[in-house]
């Protein structure tokens, strides 16, 4: 009951934020809260609920991104012709990368993704037909209302609510079912999840599919809103380190987590690229870092860790076997 | 025949762990697995288990080859296992971490918490159900090693080493739970220490030495057998031991 009550709550001021706080600065400030909501939420199936830390999510994301505006740039059609494209993409190169890597634990499957990131990026960046380094550009002019090029952050902000609304009843299923149960036993010891019966490959590689699958969708609604993708915007891997801080700053692992850690980051860097100007890109890597260290050092699991209900240790309960 | 192992042989590198093993288990068996530290008796259950692929020989279940199975696709033929060190899911309640166990034969979570809950009220656990399982103590866990495996509905349980790091009052209480297991109709292979343990559950008894199978029989038969005396405690002492019962020497019931 009290879980609805909050929702109900956090519903509300989703839905009443633009109209309540409508400047501008403030309605793409939250625009742009739902969007990285959306790929860190994507991001926490696989980094989050199955502890796998992928750092090449930028790779779907990508995905999505040049999916999009391709569909625009290269058949003329509404970038969002694109977004079941991307998905196929994104699926099918995660089984590919995902075969391989997701064998590999902790720091190496870390490292793997880096590599197949830059690697993409560097692919992208050469070859000609994708736009090479200047990147493929949406409609600059909306032809008509499925273009979905708005001057206003109004529009995207619902369109992303929607979105990230989907994302986490996705993830709140998985989470729920059996798959979700296996993936936070694999989390903890594969060895054992697997001698209890569970397919710890197939898990994580399904895992892996539907967390590229949602990276993408919001790759393309990054594309669709800034009009644009290059390398570095689609492909560039400080927005998988974004990504990956954000759920862990909010709470991986855990449903809402990713959203708080979205709100709290995505204003930060605003905040400090509208003070510092140009000046500000170098800092907001220092920033992130600190993060990464004040995270670690302090509170592993995340903001949303310490409102977690606390359940009574087994000592208060009473000795497994009372002598 | 429940489960056979056939020639089993396990090398790491020009090391024989397991050199030649064979077993059977019939419906209804509880098989004991003894030797000194680094007998190779882990080692082979390991390669029954699935967590160790064999280098030579096979492994059978009720008649099909699993030597090249998974284990994952061992338990869902009805082979469970425990860990000699408890890997207990930190990050879940000992109610989640039955659920484990119980969503190999339950495809929804309701389904799965009824049934891991009748386990855990079988094994004696269930006012701790929603307690977070990182803050069992050893006993618990060893327990909950045990739910977890029962919750999978085997046919056969492995256990390895269930009783190590518990006191004598515990160890009984296991014995009993281990027991209650078995009047349940599954089938039991037991890795264990404890000489009292075995003296007191096995139906059958392997000793190892050296990567070797150098006894089999009934508890009281491999405990009186010399070579068994000699592997535990060296030739010259199973000599100087020779008069005395050889149960009593290796600290079991007098």
């Amino acid at each position: 009951m009290r879980r609805l009550l909050w929702l109900s709550v956090l519903a509300a001021v989703a839905i009443a934020y633009p109209l309540l706080l409508s400047s501008p600065f403030q309605q793409r400030l939250g625009a742009l809260v739902l969007l990285y909501a959306i790929a860190a939420s994507a991001w926490n199936i696989v980094g989050g609920y199955a502890g796998q830390v992928s750092v090449g999510h930028v790779v779907f994301f990508g995905c999505g991104a040049y999916a999009a505006m391709g569909a625009y740039a290269k058949f003329e059609l509404s970038p969002l012709f694109g977004i079941p494209g991307g998905i196929v993409i994104a699926v099918v190169l995660a089984a590919v990368i995902g075969v391989p890597t997701l064998r590999l634990s902790g720091h190496y499957f870390s490292m793997a993704t880096i590599a197949v990131a830059e690697t993409m990026r560097l692919i992208v960046t050469n070859t000609d037909y994708l736009g090479a380094a200047v990147g493929l550009s949406g409609p600059t002019v909306a032809r008509n209302i499925f273009d979905l090029s708005f001057i206003s952050s109004l529009p995207y902000y619902y369109l992303f609510l929607l979105v990230l609304a989907i994302t986490l009843v996705i993830t709140w299923w998985m989470a729920n079912s059996r798959m979700g149960f296996y993936l936070r036993a694999i989390k903890d010891s594969e060895r054992a999840a697997r001698s209890l019966g569970a397919p710890a490959r197939r898990t994580k590689l399904y895992a892996f599919m539907l967390s590229a699958a949602l990276t993408s969708v919001a790759g393309a609604l990054y594309a669709m809103m800034f009009g644009f993708v290059d390398p570095e915007s689609g492909l560039g891997i400080l927005i998988s380190v974004k990504i990956l801080i954000m759920a862990a700053l909010g709470g991986a692992g855990l449903l809402f987590g990713p959203l708080v850690g979205a709100a709290i980051l995505v204003p930060l860097e605003e905040i400090s690229n509208s003070v510092l100007g140009g000046k500000g890109a170098g800092l907001t890597f220092v920033v992130y870092g600190a993060i990464i260290v004040l995270i670690a050092r302090f509170q592993p699991g995340g903001i949303l860790s310490l409102f977690k209900r606390r359940s009574k240790p087994a000592s208060e309960a009473g000795a497994p076997h009372a002598p | 025949m429940l489960l056979e192992a056939r020639g089993i042989t396990k090398a790491f590198g020009s090391f024989k762990a397991v050199d030649d093993a064979s077993v059977t288990l019939e419906q209804g068996d509880i098989l004991g697995l003894i030797g000194p530290n680094g007998a190779g008796k882990s080692t082979f259950f390991n390669c029954l288990t699935g967590d160790l692929r064999t280098t030579a020989g096979r492994v059978l279940f009720e008649g099909r080859d699993i030597t090249d199975l998974a284990p994952e696709q061992r338990a869902q033929l009805g082979l469970a296992r425990t860990f000699q060190l408890p890997q207990t899911f930190e990050g879940m309640t000992v109610l989640e971490n039955v659920m484990i166990g119980a969503f190999l034969r339950a495809a929804h979570r309701t389904e799965a918490e009824t049934k891991a809950r009748a386990v855990l009220e079988r094994v004696g656990m269930i006012r701790l159900a929603d307690a977070p399982a990182r803050s069992l103590g050893t006993p618990g866990r060893k327990r909950l090693e045990i739910a977890r495996a029962l919750a999978t509905e085997p046919k056969v349980l492995l256990l390895d080493e269930a009783m190590a790091g518990l006191n004598a009052h515990e160890v009984k209480l296991a014995i009993d739970l281990v027991r209650d297991i078995h009047r349940a109709g599954i089938t039991l292979v037991i890795v264990e220490h404890i000489m009292e343990v075995i003296m007191s559950l096995a139906s059958r008894v392997m000793v190892f030495h050296q990567g070797k199978e150098i006894a089999r029989g009934s508890p009281r038969e491999v405990t009186a057998n010399p070579a068994v005396i000699a592997a535990y405690l060296g030739t010259r002492a199973a000599k100087a031991a020779a008069g005395h019962t050889p149960i009593e020497l290796m600290g079991g019931p007098t």
